[in-house]
């Protein structure tokens, strides 16, 4: 089937049972907030604060030659091969409650298959972007297929794929939905200024993730700083095996900037000594498995990524801007070299910047949305994410964030070794 | 006279008995290119990595460098040391566990024989990860075992936590590996000839005697199989230390975990695996000197 037959986007199904998580929303995101009404304008966060005197990899000129005479559209092949991170897409079904994709349960996937006649096979493969990293590296280096068409990786691991010349470059002519509906945030990015390799996912928050009925039953007040998430009994507390978060937020914990600019190695070094004496009396560090810790108990409050409470934790779980102070991230849709459904990717980062397939999501997975309208949309499908602070945060919270990202080469051996000997690997 | 010469050719071998003769090599081919490919090769690039220094960003360069080894043997103690007590605890337990299960299976087992087997080795059709997931859940602080002993008992103080301790970490590797020790256990036992155990009780050996003087050095081998299948594979684990554990109680698995796929210090996760290969080789050359090579091999 060559398709593109329709210009018109699916139309976003109403199905009560997608939106059926929605009710833990109510319980996770209005602790900690007060003025978010301004989000309601469609104001979008500017994520991508990156001071110039970071070395950031830059994207390699994109060899494309424009003047060709314009080919018939290739019709997309499959199945794509789509990687991305735990819960991060539409889920409904078991498949929402467990966090598992299994076909037929990301009513996303199922309407981009319908649509372009093609198959797709969705797995969440990434759990951090180091170790996703390391597993394909030997082959992006050799020149040889990653297996994967689609992958979904954090701004400091985009921007060295794409600075190394292994990121296949995005046709605009494509990818029309994205290059119109990106948010203004978002462009411009020092490694990647033209969207040349590159389109974002979800942005995200890093903060303070708790579960308020273990607080209460140990007679905890609801932590609402770094300070006291620190003072919780450490064996009841997870951090995160995403170093530059964990980091991050350990620097604004102890007033520092968080700023990779100005940080050195000794505010690293300080960091793991404040850490540390965590780790010896039972602190673990937890990837989102930290979500199966809140629910049997073994965990009662951690750092955590924003959105991932609110879709698939219980109503107790809830998500907590730290007074210090917040990490912002984004992660990004990347077509590796060598991908063999090169096309289909782009049309699937085409689909997903349509404003109601983005509603969709976003409705799902609650963090910071990258596509322009979809505050609108979202409205028509559920009035109270509209003014959900996790998808479109308010300006007070936009104004804590600290991006922790692009590190020099120095800084990020220092980190890499500061944080293997916290984990005692 | 005219000589006549006869000119003799040696016999030709018949092209049948060519391939017999290289029957041998023939049938090992197979078998020696999968050794070379998939063990001599990468153990070679292993070695050559050892001695290695760079970053994964701008390549790796054999440099002679014994930096990774001194680095292996002196940064990593704890490591080290847990995994020896973690694999060694975890490989007694197995034992003590196992052999009465694989003794009573060979002696009691009766009709029951297979599938008393099977039940052993049931679990063990599930995945390997799977399984130690589901031992998060056993031993939760609100799992199962603990919410029993907590609450409904109250033998426990609420706090009470086992899931990522060494405990938790012993109770896993003793799980997953105990087929490896009763199934080699149980072949050893299964084929003793049951008239030595007549007659060692016709020359009045008490049953106990019958058991240490006959029964136990025959399974021998078998409990020598067990151990190794058993202590190897632990003492090398990753999975259960990263599971059900804390940083405090990291094996040296998780440190090679570590350098290749968090740091991708390559040349430091190849040095501590040959360490680790080395250290077992060694270790088990001593178990095997101890327990004596001529009663292994019957």
């Amino acid at each position: 089937m060559t398709s593109r037959q329709s210009e018109n986007p699916v139309p976003a199904t109403s199905d009560a049972t997608e939106l059926s998580r929605r009710r833990f929303l109510q319980g996770s995101v209005l602790v900690g907030f007060s003025a978010f009404l301004a989000a309601c304008t469609g104001s979008t966060p500017s994520v991508s604060a990156v001071p110039a005197s970071i070395n950031i990899p830059t994207a390699p000129p994109v060899s494309l030659t424009p003047s060709a005479p314009p080919t018939p559209l290739p019709s997309p092949t499959g199945p794509l091969k789509f990687a991305n991170w735990p819960a991060y897409i539409d889920l409904v079904g078991s498949a929402g409650t467990n966090g598992v994709y299994a076909k037929g349960s990301s009513p996303t996937i199922e309407q981009f298959k319908k649509k372009y006649g093609v198959d797709v096979d969705y797995v969440e493969a990434i759990e951090d972007n180091k170790t996703f990293y390391a597993k394909i590296q030997a082959q992006l280096q050799a020149g040889t297929p990653t297996g994967w068409d689609l992958i979904v990786i954090t701004d400091w691991l985009a921007a060295k794929v794409i600075s190394k010349g292994w990121a296949e470059p995005i046709i605009p002519a494509d990818v029309p939905n994205a290059v119109a509906n990106l948010v203004d945030s978002l462009k411009n990015r020092p490694w990647d200024a033209d969207n040349a390799y590159h389109y974002p996912w979800q942005s995200g928050m890093t903060g303070i993730g708790y579960n308020k009925k273990s607080l209460k039953a140990a007679g905890i007040a609801d932590p609402t700083s770094l300070a006291h998430l620190w003072a919780i009994k450490s064996d009841k507390v997870s951090f995160l095996t995403e170093s530059r978060d964990t980091f991050g937020l350990g620097l604004l914990k102890l007033g520092k900037s968080a700023d990779p600019a100005t940080t050195t190695s000794d505010d690293l070094q300080a960091v793991h000594d404040d850490i540390k004496p965590l780790v010896n009396a039972g602190l673990i560090f937890a990837d989102n498995s930290y979500l199966n810790n809140f629910a049997s108990k073994k965990t009662w409050a951690a750092m955590v990524w924003s959105g991932d409470l609110a879709s698939s934790g219980s109503a107790d779980d809830v998500f907590q801007v730290p007074d210090e102070g917040v990490m912002i991230w984004t992660d990004n849709m990347v077509i590796p070299k060598g991908a063999a459904n090169k096309y289909t990717a782009e049309l699937m980062i085409n689909f997903v910047y349509d404003p109601k397939i983005a509603a969709q999501i976003e409705d799902y997975v609650f963090y910071v949305c990258p596509v322009k309208g979809a505050d609108l949309e979202i409205k028509k499908i559920d009035a109270a994410a509209a003014t959900n602070p996790l998808i479109f945060p308010p300006a007070d919270v936009q104004a804590k964030f600290h991006n922790f990202q692009f590190l020099s080469t120095d800084l990020e051996t220092s980190l890499d070794s500061l944080y293997l000997d916290l984990t005692g690997g | 006279m005219t000589a006549v010469v006869v000119v003799t050719t040696p016999p030709r071998p018949s092209l049948l008995r060519r391939v017999a003769r290289l029957a041998p090599y023939i049938l090992l081919t197979p078998g020696l290119l999968w050794l070379l490919y998939f063990f001599i090769w990468p153990l070679a690039q292993m070695t050559l990595m050892s001695l290695s220094s760079g970053t994964l960003d701008s390549g790796f360069h054999v440099t002679g460098t014994l930096k990774s080894f001194s680095d292996a043997l002196t940064k990593f103690g704890t490591q080290w040391g847990n995994s020896l007590i973690f694999g060694g605890t975890s490989t007694i337990l197995d034992f003590l566990i196992g052999f009465p299960v694989a003794y009573t299976i060979a002696f009691k087992g009766g009709r029951y024989k297979n599938l008393l087997l099977f039940m052993v080795i049931a679990p063990f059709f599930t995945s390997f990860l799977i399984r130690t997931i589901s031992w998060q859940i056993l031993l939760g602080d609100e799992g199962p075992v603990l919410a029993f002993l907590k609450h409904t008992l109250g033998i426990l103080p609420v706090d009470f936590s086992i899931l990522y301790s060494p405990v938790a970490v012993v109770s896993g590797l003793t799980y997953n590996f105990l087929p490896f020790m009763i199934l080699p256990m149980y072949v050893a036992l299964e084929k003793i000839d049951f008239r030595l155990l007549e007659a060692a009780g016709d020359l009045y050996g008490s049953s106990w005697q019958t058991f240490r003087r006959v029964t136990f050095p025959l399974a021998l081998p078998g409990v020598f199989a067990g151990t190794i299948l058993t202590f190897i594979p632990a003492m090398g684990d990753y999975v259960n230390a990263e599971l059900l554990g804390s940083p405090k109680t990291r094996m040296i698995g998780n440190v090679i975990q570590g350098r290749f796929m968090q740091s991708t210090d390559y040349p430091s996760a190849s040095a501590l695996s040959l360490l680790l290969m080395l250290g077992i080789l060694v270790a088990v050359a001593i178990y095997a000197r101890a327990l004596g090579t001529e009663e292994l091999t019957g």
